[in-house]
C-alpha cells in the first residue's frame, strides 16, 4: 500500500542516510560539486527544513548582525593598523584591490590606501623621535603625580563616606560623584576658563590671599599641573564609587574582632581595611593608569599640547601625525606601541577584576 | 574616657571638614560655569569678577547660536546617541542570548575573539576606520559614527553574563508551547533582562555621547557636529567668547547632571559593571 509520497520519502531518507553515512567527506564534496547548481540549492533547502532541532542555525542568525559589524569595523581595523604600520602612506586608495565578477554577483574590495612598504622604518623613526619621547615623558609625569593624588583622595573620601557617624551620606556622595556625568570636552572648556590667567576664578581667588597670578596655561610646569587638576576633578568621584563598593563588602566582624584586640583607628585601617581592599585598590590604580595613557580631550582643549609640547600626550601625538600631517603609516606604528602598553595594563586589570 | 570622646569629636570634625571641602571643590567649576554663562560679556570681563549669576543666559545663547547652530549640534548628539544605543542594545542582546543559551560550532573561539578586543583601546581604530570610511564615501555621515561600535564587546559580555541566569526550563517550556526561537528571545528572555538592559543602555549612551577623537576625524561640516566637536571648535576660534562657550558647556553638562541625579543607581551600577570588565 505504499503511496508514491512514501516512496519518495523513503528514497529521500536513503539518500540522506547515504550522504551522512560511511561516505567520506571528500567523496561527498566531489559528488555535490558534480550536481547541477539548482539541485544543490534545492537539496540544501530541504536539508534546512528537514533538520529537526534547528537551534544551532538559529544561533547563527542571532549572532550574525553583531558578528558582521564586529568583523568589518573592529576585527579588520585591528589587523589593518598593524599592517599599515609597516608602510608609508602615499594617499587615498584608487581602484580595486580585489574583485570577483560572476555575472549577477559582482564583488569588489577597493584599495584602501596607496602604500609603500618600508619594513620597520616607522618603528625606527618613532624610537629616534624626540616628540614621541616627550609625549611619553608627559604621560608618565601626569601618571606619577595624578594617579596617586586622585586614588588617595578617592580612598579618603570613600573611608569618610563609609564612617558610621557621618550624616547626609547620600548628599555628599552624589555631590562628589557629580563630575562623572560631565562630558569630557565640556568640562575641559570649563577648566580652560577656570584656569585662564586674566579671567579665571583661580587666579582671582589666589589674588585674594595675596598670591601672584600663576601662569596656569603658558608655563610648562603649571600647564601639566592644570591638566592634572582637571583630570583629578573629573575622575575622583568615579574611583570613590568603586572603592566605596569595595569597602562595603568588608565583613563588619573583622572590625569588631580588631576592636576587641584593642586596635586603634590607624591599626584597623592598616591591618583590616587595606588588606581586604587590596584587590579593588589595585584595580582602580590599573584603571586610572590606563585612563592616563588614553588622555586626549583635556590636553587638546585646555592646553592644545602646549606650551612647546609640554603637555602633549601619546594619543594627541598620534592624532597630529595622522590627521594634521597625514603620516598615517607612522601614526599606525605609534598606535601599535600605544596599544601594546595599554593592553598589558588591561590584561592585568582583567586578571585583578576576575579574582572577585 | 573623656579624652577618648574629645579625640572622637576632633576626628569627626576633621572628617566633615574634609568631605565638605571636597564637595565645594567639586561644585566650584560647575558654579563658575553657570556664572559665566549667565553674565553679559562686559560684566564677565570686569575685574574683580562677579560671583553671582546674572540673567543674560538667553542673550548669550542667541549670540552662540549665531556663530554655531548649537541647537542642531545638540540634536545631532541626541540623535546619534539614541540610535546607537537602540541598535547596539538589539545587537548585543541577540548575540549575548545566543552565546548564553545555544551551543554551536566555533562558539568558544568567536566569543574569545570578541572578548580579546576588550583590552584594546578604541583609539586603535581611528586611523583604519578613517581610511575605510573615506573609501566607502561615508565621511561626514552619522552612519560612520553609529555603526563601528554598535557591535560593542562590553555589551555582548554583559548581556551574555546576565542571560546565563535565565533558567533553561523557562525557555524549554515555551518551546513546548510551540514558540519560535525568535519569540522566545523577545517575549521571554528580553523582559527578564530589563534592569541589565537599562544599565547597559546608560553605558552605551554615555560612551557615544562622550566619543570625541573619532567624530573629530569623521565629521567635517558644522551642521554635522556633535556636542564635543562643536565645543572644541568654539575654543579653536581666533577670539574666544567665554560666555558663549560656557552657555554651550552648560547645555552639554546640565542635562547629564539632571539625568545623573534621577538615575543615580543605574549610573553607579553602570560604573561598577563597566569598570569591572571595561
Amino acid at each position: 500500500m505504499a503511496t508514491s509520497d512514501e516512496t519518495d520519502d523513503r528514497v529521500g531518507q536513503a539518500y540522506r542516510r547515504r550522504l551522512r553515512g560511511a561516505v567520506g567527506r571528500a567523496t561527498r564534496r566531489s559528488r555535490r560539486a558534480a550536481r547541477p547548481l539548482w539541485d544543490r540549492f534545492r537539496f540544501a533547502r530541504q536539508d534546512l527544513t528537514a533538520a529537526t532541532p534547528t537551534l544551532p542555525r538559529v544561533a547563527y542568525i542571532f549572532i550574525a548582525p553583531f558578528f558582521l559589524l564586529f568583523s568589518a569595523f573592529l576585527a579588520f581595523p585591528v589587523f589593518y593598523t598593524l599592517y599599515l604600520s609597516f608602510f608609508e602612506y602615499r594617499g587615498v586608495g584608487q581602484g580595486s584591490l580585489f574583485w570577483i565578477d560572476l555575472g549577477p554577483l559582482y564583488l569588489e574590495i577597493p584599495q584602501i590606501a596607496q602604500l609603500e612598504f618600508i619594513g620597520l622604518g616607522n618603528y625606527a623613526r618613532l624610537l629616534s623621535n624626540e616628540l614621541f619621547w616627550q609625549s611619553m615623558f608627559n604621560t608618565s609625569y601626569i601618571l606619577v603625580i595624578q594617579v596617586p593624588l586622585m586614588i588617595g583622595l578617592a580612598l579618603a573620601l570613600a573611608l569618610a563616606l563609609n564612617a558610621s557617624f557621618l550624616r547626609l551620606k547620600g548628599v555628599f556622595r552624589t555631590a562628589i560623584a557629580l563630575p562623572v556625568s560631565a562630558n569630557l570636552v565640556a568640562y575641559s572648556t570649563v577648566f580652560l576658563l577656570l584656569f585662564n590667567e586674566q579671567l579665571g576664578f583661580l587666579n582671582y581667588a589666589l589674588a585674594g590671599v595675596g598670591l601672584g597670578p600663576v601662569p596656569w596655561l603658558t608655563d610648562a610646569f603649571w600647564a601639566r599641573n592644570t591638566i592634572i587638576a582637571a583630570v583629578t576633578w573629573r575622575w575622583t568621584g568615579y574611583n570613590m564609587i568603586i572603592l566605596l563598593a569595595g569597602l562595603q563588602t568588608i565583613p563588619q566582624q573583622l572590625y569588631e574582632a580588631a576592636e576587641i584586640d584593642g586596635a586603634n583607628r590607624w591599626e584597623k585601617f592598616r591591618y583590616v581595611t587595606l588588606p581586604q581592599l587590596k584587590p579593588v585598590f589595585l584595580f582602580v590604580i590599573v584603571l586610572s593608569t590606563i585612563g592616563t595613557f588614553k588622555l586626549f580631550a583635556e590636553p587638546y582643549v585646555i592646553t592644545g599640547g602646549g606650551p612647546t609640547n609640554s603637555t602633549i600626550t601619546i594619543v594627541q601625538y598620534i592624532y597630529r601625525q595622522a590627521f594634521v600631517n597625514f603620516n598615517l603609516g607612522y601614526a599606525s606604528a605609534l598606535t601599535v606601541v600605544f596599544v601594546v602598553i595599554v593592553s598589558v595594563f588591561s590584561v592585568v586589570q582583567i586578571k585583578i577584576g576576575g579574582e572577585d | 574616657m573623656r579624652e577618648q570622646r574629645r579625640k572622637d569629636a576632633v576626628w569627626q570634625f576633621l572628617t566633615y571638614a574634609f568631605v565638605v571641602t571636597m564637595v565645594v571643590v567639586m561644585m566650584v567649576p560647575l558654579y563658575w560655569m553657570l556664572v559665566a554663562a549667565t553674565l553679559p560679556q562686559e560684566q564677565f570681563l570686569q575685574f574683580p569678577p562677579r560671583l553671582v549669576p546674572g540673567t543674560a543666559f538667553l542673550d548669550n545663547f542667541a549670540a552662540l547660536q549665531e556663530r554655531l547652530d548649537f541647537v542642531r549640534t545638540i540634536r545631532n548628539s541626541v540623535l546619534i546617541a539614541v540610535i546607537y544605543t537602540l541598535l547596539s542594545l538589539v545587537l548585543c542582546s541577540m548575540a549575548g542570548f545566543a552565546f548564553a543559551k545555544y551551543e554551536f560550532k566555533f562558539k568558544e573561539p568567536i566569543f574569545y575573539a570578541i572578548l580579546a578586543t576588550l583590552v584594546l583601546p578604541i583609539q586603535l581604530l581611528v586611523i583604519p576606520l578613517f581610511l575605510l570610511m573615506a573609501q566607502l564615501d561615508w565621511t561626514n555621515t552619522f552612519r560612520a559614527i553609529i555603526l563601528p561600535w554598535a557591535a560593542n564587546p562590553i555589551g555582548i559580555f554583559l548581556m551574555r553574563q546576565n542571560m546565563k541566569s535565565i533558567p533553561d526550563a523557562l525557555l524549554e517550556s515555551a518551546r513546548m508551547d510551540g514558540a519560535t526561537e525568535i519569540q522566545i528571545f523577545y517575549r521571554i528572555a528580553l523582559p527578564t533582562m530589563r534592569s541589565s538592559l537599562a544599565a547597559l543602555a546608560i553605558i552605551l549612551f554615555l560612551f557615544q555621547w562622550d566619543l570625541f577623537l573619532y567624530p573629530l576625524v569623521i565629521l567635517e561640516s558644522a551642521d554635522m557636529y556633535t556636542i564635543p566637536i562643536g565645543l572644541a571648535q568654539l575654543t579653536g576660534f581666533q577670539r574666544i567668547y567665554y560666555d558663549q562657550i560656557m552657555v554651550a558647556a552648560t547645555l552639554a553638562i546640565v542635562p547629564m547632571v539632571v539625568l545623573f541625579l534621577l538615575l543615580q543607581k543605574q549610573f553607579v551600577s553602570g560604573i561598577l559593571a563597566g569598570s569591572l570588565k571595561e
